[in-house]
């Protein structure tokens, strides 16, 4: 099976969202700034229900906020 | 650095003061010659009741020094410390678990071959509590390298 990692656009969405800071977002979410921190230099992918709540902040779909990219051994990778 | 970084820190500096203190302490007995059981036994007392005391301890001062920086920074006179602990967090922290646990389960069977091998119970016991107290120090270092690159 080849490996893959979750993609994110929260840096983008806070900026569309009024420059939403990372603290403001971390208590509508419920998680600490150092998660949202993280999350942002993908160094943590989210549980699914961290992941909806993201979403439901924004007010955009999962697959707007999330994507998982395939890493194929190739090199090349394939987004979903 | 978050409240947890924090924690974890001062936790770390906590057990490896715990086990230079007893390192030395069984090595003077060895040095000595009172390594007998009555010795070895009140020193596993003292330092369980070292590490409860002192983790407690350190738990409330992280807690009031974290206290007093938000209040520096913020000019608030209650500031709220963010120890709020996230699913990272546990996540973090149950990994950190599972190294201490590892360190530990090797420590044992280290000890028990020690008894095997035919030296002291004495040589056991001590030893089993020197790889506890490694199993948490290594715990911490997993949590906090886990909390600078994440996973």
């Amino acid at each position: 099976m080849s490996r893959g990692r979750i993609h994110n656009n929260i840096r983008k969405l806070r900026f569309f969202h009024g420059e939403m800071t990372q603290e403001q977002l971390a208590k509508k979410v419920g998680v600490t700034r150092q998660t949202i921190i993280a999350m942002e230099q993908d160094k943590y992918s989210p549980s699914l229900e961290l992941a909806f709540r993201i979403a439901y902040v924004f007010g955009v779909p999962l697959e707007d906020a999330f994507s998982f990219i395939f890493e194929e051994e190739t090199n090349s990778s394939n987004q979903i | 650095m978050s409240y947890q970084g924090k924690n974890i820190t001062v936790s770390l500096i906590s057990f490896t003061v715990i086990l230079g203190f007893y390192s030395i302490r069984i090595l003077q007995m060895i040095w000595f010659g009172s390594f007998n059981s009555t010795n070895v036994f009140r020193l596993w007392g003292i330092v369980i009741i070292l590490s409860i005391v002192i983790t407690i301890i350190a738990t409330i001062l992280t807690h009031i020094g974290s206290s007093i920086v938000q209040a520096v920074k913020t000019g608030e006179e209650n500031p709220e410390v963010d120890d709020l602990e996230d699913e990272r967090d546990k996540l973090i922290d149950l990994r950190g678990i599972k190294v201490t646990y590892i360190v530990f389960s090797m420590g044992i069977f280290l000890s028990m071959l020690t008894y095997v091998l035919g030296y002291s119970p004495l040589v056991m016991f001590s030893l089993l509590i020197f790889f506890g107290i490694t199993g948490q120090i290594s715990g911490d270092i997993s949590r906090l390298v886990l909390y600078r690159k994440g996973f």
